[in-house]
């Protein structure tokens, strides 16, 4: 799905197909894995194996399988890439977005116009990397693609843990027995 | 019609975008544009917003042209203006970029449909609802949130209320016939206001809900809860609780990292589930890479019952510096899909 923010006004297209079910198929699992082992190999030749690094390793590797096409995607690239090149003694220039109203007043009736809800919305905001100053029609859709995200994330890491474990466990047996 | 150049000349543009989103290649240079520039590097001609639909730009202005058009090939454009009943006698100009998205936005619904959307709403709400054309009509009102654009020369669509049994009928239709027509033409549900305004509020509020809905599909659970504000809650909560176990995962993974045998792990790559049955018993040895589609390596005959035979789908590729360097990152995309060389050569078995 592609949804690009830009600085024109709020209105912006529905997805053009339900990002939950992308992010279920087993191709975007599988891209995901192999992003992930490659993140993690490369966390542990760079000697961070701490949890965040590995944390962030993976965090990179899903945003990376989404490919760009969602804002919170773009964020979290964005922010490692700003740390390293911040670390690097570069300057990083990131564009501030414009600030949005989180939800727009409107005369009429509307649910979204409580002040729990408001504040609701803008709370998942700050859940949702990069979508802080979002309206709500474009932080609703980032959350939705945000959980399948999460979702798959978590299958797939929990999926590679019980892997590596089985793995070294009976590496580790057959070693002994050997 | 007379926008058939400046229409040929978005398609075009929006072409190359789509592609350039699909390319892994292209897809750096965009986030390297993210980082300099604005988010919408990309040329301006509606191309960022028409390219984003992802349904070709053409079927979307397939929508938007009268059924007389020749440009558009996409069979909605045919089927839908009659489906549709409102022709419009308009030749559009193609619409700048966020005009155009926020019509569009239903577009593809209909396309998909691609059958008489009169009717149907197709999924999303559309954010705009078409009238019957009628022409030398009044003009129709205009709509706040239309305001910014520039104004269009907006042919015969005008704002009625909905015929018929009071169901709402909900059409996006190329009352967007320029790419500037900032009037929302909405059908008003049977004694509802016909006030610009709230129309553009119900319209907004539309999309809001259809979105909510998606999300609470989403979320385990969410369904049956009533009211926004507990539904939010709900997403809040499954949020917290899916990065909660990604940092607990990661936690488990750091611990297990430093003994991994990344090559045993063919099975996990291709499989979808299922941890090793049988491991390659290499234990902790060092990373060496798997190779899928090259023949294995004879001295990995401890790893021959997991190797699935497939070797389509992920290359494996050996460890690029996935976080490292801000080039490799995205040009990893493009490794991606690289099959993986002679690292067999580097791994000592």
């Amino acid at each position: 799905m592609i949804s690009i923010d830009t600085t024109a006004p709020a209105k912006r297209r529905p997805k053009p197909s339900p990002p939950e079910n992308e992010w279920r198929t087993g191709a975007q699992e599988r891209a995901y894995r192999s992003s992930l082992l490659e993140a993690l190999r490369a966390a542990g030749e760079r000697r961070a194996s701490g949890p965040r690094a590995v944390k962030e390793a993976a965090d990179s590797a899903l945003a990376l399988t989404a490919r760009g096409q969602s804002r919170w995607s773009r964020a979290v690239l964005l922010r490692r890439r700003s740390r390293l090149l911040v670390r690097a003694g570069g300057r990083i220039r990131r564009r501030k977005l414009p600030r949005r109203r989180p939800v727009g007043p409107t005369p009429g009736t509307g649910q979204p116009e409580g002040k729990k809800v408001r504040d609701r919305l803008r709370a998942l905001g700050r859940l949702v990397p990069g979508c802080e100053n979002l309206s709500t029609v474009s932080l609703l859709e980032e959350a939705a693609d945000y959980v399948a995200a999460l979702e798959m994330q978590a299958k797939a890491m929990r999926t590679l843990a019980d892997d590596l474990l089985a793995a070294a466990a009976s590496g580790n047996g057959r070693r002994a027995e050997g | 019609m007379g926008s058939a150049g400046s229409y040929g000349v978005g398609t075009g543009n929006s072409g190359a975008y789509v592609t350039e989103i699909s390319e892994p290649a292209r897809f750096e240079e965009e986030i390297r544009s993210l980082i300099q520039a604005r988010f919408d590097a990309p040329p301006v001609s509606g191309g960022s917003f028409t390219a984003l639909l992802g349904l070709s730009a053409n079927q979307a202005v397939g929508l938007l042209h009268e059924p007389g058009a020749g440009e558009i090939s996409a069979p909605a454009a045919s089927s839908s203006p009659t489906g549709l009943g409102h022709p419009l006698g308009c030749s559009p100009t193609f619409p700048s970029n966020a005009a155009l998205a926020e019509r569009a936005a239903s577009f593809p619904v209909f396309a998909a449909a691609d059958s008489p959307a009169s009717s149907s709403d197709g999924g999303p709400s559309p954010p705009l609802k078409a009238e019957p054309p009628d022409p030398d009509s009044s003009p129709p009102l205009p709509v706040p949130f239309d305001k910014p654009r520039r104004p269009a020369k907006r042919k015969d669509c005008e704002k009625q209320k909905a015929k018929g049994p009071g169901k709402k009928i909900k059409t996006a239709e190329e009352q967007t016939e320029g790419d500037q027509l900032p009037y929302v033409h909405v059908r008003a549900r049977r004694g509802q206001a016909t006030d610009s305004h709230s129309l553009a509020e119900r319209a907004r509020r539309e999309k809001i809900n259809a979105r909510m809905k998606l999300l609470q599909e989403l979320v385990p659970g969410c369904s049956k809860i009533t009211g926004t504000a507990l539904v939010l809650d709900e997403i809040i909560n499954h949020v917290q609780s899916l990065q909660r176990q990604v940092e607990f995962l990661s936690m488990r993974l750091a611990a297990v990292n430093p003994r991994i045998d990344f090559g045993g792990l063919d099975s996990f790559l291709m499989a979808e589930r299922g941890p090793l049955a049988a491991s390659n018993g290499r234990g902790e040895a060092a990373l060496d890479p798997v190779s899928w589609s090259s023949d294995p390596a004879p001295g990995t005959g401890l790893r021959t019952d997991l190797r699935p035979s497939q070797q389509s789908s992920t290359a494996w590729v050996y460890p690029y510096a996935l976080i490292d360097h801000g080039t490799s990152l995205f040009g990893y995309g493009a490794a991606n899909s690289v099959p993986l060389n002679s690292n067999q050569s580097k791994t000592d078995l």
